[in-house]
């Protein structure tokens, strides 16, 4: 209770003492004077009184020390005054300042961008009760080479929700953007079909409202709907009486039960969901496609199980697996794919699901890492520049605190005041870092995600547990980087110091770990360039990739028909009047109708066969209409383009690329004779090839060109497809998307706004974790350059300016200034040769790490390294020529005089 | 810095402070100091300078109060006076005090 009291009332001091300081004097005063009347009193003279009451007092000055020890918190007084002190320093040498503030920031703000972006993908689990209970549930079969498989159809959702041993609850979602009905036209609103126990199984509670349980996600049921928080209040204004109302998806009325808080995303971190609706309404959301009748066939869920308390995942696993069997025999109509599955040790698994199942994390997982290990050699590069920055700084400062313990000064408090100042660097930079480190990994999300329209959703905020782990680590690496250095220099007695002088002889030895230090740093610096260097090859070779068709200038508009009224041949007219328009468009070049545009992600595959193709063939198909081909500029080698009289009338026709000519008809000429599409049972149709066309990369800029094949629109039999326009455009897009929105709500005001992407975006998004990893190697990289070369150019810099009077004293003996310029230069230069070839040989064995990240580049590429040698070569010459050069113009009658 | 040394004559000051302040209050930090050489029969003699931290020390721990008034010089003085926690704690430490004087005194007296 004391000692509370105590400390409280030291506090409340703190912010009072100049007035308390003067209250205290006040008192002494009348304490003295009160001792004089005393004296005077009983005789004496004023004066005499005066010296026997200073005397009965004491040292007035003690009195008040300890008065003031008493009274405040002295460490802290001391800390302060440190504080002051080492910020005076730091304010008269703006350079170092600078330079170490800006090494820790950039080191510290790219890793804590990097690590919450990594923290938001890989590491985050979702924002539910308990999700260390939940688990992903996915399929294994021993000839998948693509591994694991986490889709599931309808069939198998609803055995698994009937046996769920080990499970409390197992469901099935599948998320992709709903038509809502808004005023008097459809928008685009990101949904999610969910099954019955999907709520029930996040465990969070609504907010309004009640969730969907099993009882919604049945056959027939109300047509009920659950929003976001967010949508409620978009939508609804927080609206309390939305409970009751209607909401129009996919043409059909949606009662709203329930409001989900904020706080809940869904079981996909990344993609979070404004609309819940059941399962079995799937036909309704997906028209006119059906993916629950379609049974086995459809793989269009996921699927997510919380285990039962107290079961382990091994346990739960094991119950899966004993599962497989009858789950199969119960849910697959078809033997044949039963027997084929079992022999393939077809079965369910379940593997740790508290992070949710994200597509993302799959595809960015082995960039993330990469970047995050460069991150890590850049911050530990910015640590050991800041630590030959602090011991430059501290040997030049060697005599003046010398002399301060000479005078006196413990050693403890010189490496206290040095440790103040390294404490302020740390927290400087440290604060600068986390500053600037939501603007970087936001900009890292847009890279990441690639454009718009994707309703991805990254949330990259960081815990406060992480934000303050990391600038707590942060201080204190500083706070040992800085130990070093200021044990170091407060070695030394004056005696010795006075003796070395400026001109030691000694310098050499003294500078070994300085030495050591900056090899190190050149050798992580060639690491991250090579590596730099080997992913933008890398990376140029992918962009430099003829796909086939000339992406510049073309523009994909995507409609959404698959919800208005129209079809077969009247939306065939509405879809030929649309581009009618469109192409007469100010800036329209040429536009063309597909089904899927090449390398957007989408791609579609059939058996053919002909008379002499042996057996089924895998192609590549495509939809098209007239003029797609001129559109993309592929070219067309033999026969004629689709016309917009080819219909169903006019017998099936087909176009062949050279791959799926040659492929169906091995040395033959295609054009003329006729494929057969192998379809199930006998549904065979037979269409006649019209033309043969240059090959494209369909579905990617990494993989080849495939065997591709296409069919006109007119003649295509899907009810109300979406198809793509793809239009070629001469200059701004800005004034074409306004036109297209307008004219398609004119001609169909149902329809959403078409979304447009230029085709080059599309392209970029397919490799966007390639870009986003060179981009941020060639960051890092230039990063690590600039902080080198700042480090080799400060070490010397210093170094130099010791050995003034050493080099004035060579000129004075008739040292040339090359010669002095030599001698200065070569101590950076066996520090760049040794650091360069540590770094060679780690960087040798370290590129392997990267083979499998790069196209058509060798991890050993032969030009990348010797590149980046020279790039580090000049920029550490360049770093060295300065203080070498300043060391040549230096008087020597000066440089004498000043010892 | 010394305060092992010091301890022991601080808990005396703190004592004979309180004692002084109980016997009579409020006070300033003049009249604490020649009460307490008074009453010590000048057995005591102060460096007076030494009550003031012993005061500030007592008034963070609530056991002494203090306003602020004019000395008989007519100057600004503050006269301390005890709070109701240090009645109680005066109680405590005489007690305290006794212990240990009767310890030293066993220790102290001639062994027989």
């Amino acid at each position: 209770m004391d000692f509370l009291r105590t400390l409280l009332s030291r506090i409340i001091e703190l912010f009072a003492r100049p007035h308390h300081d003067h209250n205290l004097d006040d008192e002494i005063a009348a304490h003295l004077d009160l001792l004089i009347q005393q004296y005077v009193a009983s005789g004496m003279s004023q004066g005499d009184a005066r010296t026997a009451a200073l005397r009965d007092f004491g040292s007035v000055a003690q009195a008040r020390e300890t008065y003031r020890v008493q009274r405040g918190f002295p460490h802290l007084e001391q800390f302060a005054r440190d504080l002051r002190y080492a910020a005076r320093q730091l304010r008269r040498s703006p350079g170092f300042t600078l330079t170490a503030v800006l090494t820790l920031a950039l080191g510290l703000g790219a890793n804590i961008a990097v690590f919450s972006l990594l923290n938001c993908i890989l590491l985050r689990p979702l924002p539910v009760p308990n999700a260390q209970e939940l688990a992903v549930i996915r399929t294994d079969r021993n000839d998948d080479e693509r591994g694991p498989n986490y889709s599931f159809g309808s069939p198998f959702l609803r055995s698994l929700e009937q046996h769920h041993d080990g499970f409390e609850s197992i469901a099935g979602y599948s998320t992709h953007p709903f038509q809502v009905r808004n005023e008097a036209t459809n928008v685009r609103v990101p949904g999610a079909l969910v099954s019955g126990q999907f709520f029930q199984l996040l465990q969070t509670p609504p907010l309004l409202g009640r969730w969907l349980t099993t009882r919604d996600d049945r056959e027939g049921q109300a047509r009920v709907a659950v929003i976001s928080d967010g949508y409620w209040k978009a939508r609804f204004h927080r609206d309390p009486a939305v409970i009751g109302q209607t909401l129009t998806i996919a043409n059909k009325p949606f009662t709203v039960v329930g409001v989900m808080p904020s706080s809940f995303v869904g079981a996909d971190p990344m993609y979070r969901p404004e609309i819940y609706v059941p399962v079995w309404a799937e036909p309704i959301i997906d028209a006119p496609y059906n993916a629950i009748v379609s049974g086995y066939h459809s793989w269009w869920m996921r699927v997510i199980g919380r285990r039962a308390p107290g079961v382990s995942l091994d346990k739960a696993n094991a119950a899966l697996g004993s599962l497989s069997d009858p789950i199969l025999d119960e849910s697959i109509p078809d033997a044949k794919w039963i027997k084929d599955a079992r022999a393939h040790h077809f079965r369910f698994a379940a593997e740790p699901g508290s992070r949710g199942y994200s597509y993302m994390r799959d595809t960015f997982r082995k960039p993330l890492v990469v970047v995050f290990v460069l991150c890590s050699a850049m911050l530990l590069l910015a640590c050991l520049n800041l630590a030959s920055l602090l011991m430059a700084r501290a040997a030049a400062r060697e005599r003046e605190l010398a002399t301060r313990l000479a005078m006196g000064a413990s050693r403890l408090r010189l490496i206290q005041q040095l440790l103040v100042e390294s404490l302020l660097i740390a927290v400087l930079g440290t604060a600068a870092g986390l500053m600037a480190a939501p603007a970087v990994s936001r900009f890292l999300a847009a890279v990441l995600i690639g454009g718009n329209g994707d309703y991805v959703s990254l949330d990259t905020s960081l815990d406060l547990r992480v934000l303050v782990f990391v600038a707590g680590v942060a201080v204190i690496s500083t706070l040992l980087v800085g130990l070093v250095p200021a044990l170091r220099a407060t070695s030394k007695s004056l005696n010795e110091q006075i003796k070395s002088g400026s001109n030691s002889v000694h310098a050499r030895q003294h500078h070994l770990l300085p030495r050591l230090l900056m090899g190190l740093q050149v050798g992580l610096a060639l690491i991250l360039v090579f590596g730099a260097g080997l992913l933008a090859t890398s990376l140029q070779r992918l962009h430099s990739i003829d796909v086939g068709f000339q992406p510049k200038g073309l523009v994909n508009l995507s409609l959404e028909m698959n919800k208005q009224s129209r079809d077969g041949d009247v939306l065939v007219a509405w879809y030929h009047q649309y581009i009618d328009a469109l192409s007469r468009l100010p800036g329209v070049k040429a536009v063309a109708y597909v089904s899927y545009p090449p390398i957007s992600g989408s791609t579609w595959t059939e058996d053919m066969h002909t008379t002499i193709s042996k057996g089924d063939q895998e192609i590549y198909m495509n939809s098209v209409s007239p003029g797609y081909f001129s559109t993309l500029k592929i070219p067309l080698l033999a026969g004629r383009d689709f016309q917009w009289s080819d219909n169903a009338t006019s017998g099936l026709k087909a176009v062949l690329s050279v791959r799926a000519a040659q492929k169906l008809f091995p040395g033959q000429n295609a054009v003329g004779q006729s494929v057969i599409q192998s379809g199930a049972g006998d549904s065979k149709k037979v269409y006649q090839v019209i033309a043969v066309v240059g090959d494209i990369h369909y579905s990617s800029l990494r993989n080849e060109a495939p065997p591709e094949g296409y069919f006109c629109i007119m003649q295509n039999t899907d009810h109300k497809p979406n198809y793509v326009a793809v239009t070629r455009v001469e200059g701004s897009v800005v004034p074409l998307a306004a036109a297209a929105r307008q004219l398609a709500s004119r001609m169909a005001p149902e329809v959403p706004a078409p979304v447009l992407t230029p085709m080059t975006t599309d392209i970029d998004r397919s490799i966007a974790s390639e870009r986003i990893m060179a981009m941020l190697a060639v960051f890092f990289a230039i990063c690590a350059l600039l902080v080198t070369a700042i480090g080799l150019y400060g070490t010397l810099a210093y170094s130099t300016a010791r050995r003034t009077s050493e080099i004035g004293i060579r000129m004075a003996l008739g040292a040339k200034p090359a010669q002095v310029v030599g001698l200065v230069f070569r101590e950076n230069v066996w520090v760049a040769v040794y650091g360069s070839l540590g770094g060679l040989v780690v960087a040798w064995f370290a590129a392997r790490a990267l083979t499998s990240l790069l196209y058509s580049t060798s991890a050993r590429d032969p030009w990348v390294l010797i590149a980046s040698v020279i790039v580090l070569g000049l920029i550490a010459s360049a770093a060295s020529l300065v203080p070498a050069i300043r060391a040549a113009r230096i008087d020597p009658s000066t440089a004498l005089r000043a010892e | 810095m010394g305060d092992n040394k010091s301890d022991v004559l601080q808990g005396t000051l703190d004592l004979m402070v309180l004692k002084t302040l109980e016997a009579m209050s409020p006070l300033h930090g003049y009249g604490i100091a020649r009460r307490i050489e008074q009453v010590s029969g000048d057995a005591v003699v102060l460096n007076q300078g030494t009550i003031y931290p012993a005061l500030l020390r007592l008034e963070q721990r609530g056991w002494i109060k203090s306003e602020w008034g004019t000395s008989e010089t007519n100057r600004r003085a503050r006269f301390y006076s005890l709070s109701r926690i240090g009645r109680k704690k005066i109680a405590e430490e005489t007690e305290n005090w006794e212990r240990i004087a009767a310890t030293m005194a066993r220790f102290l007296a001639p062994s027989n």
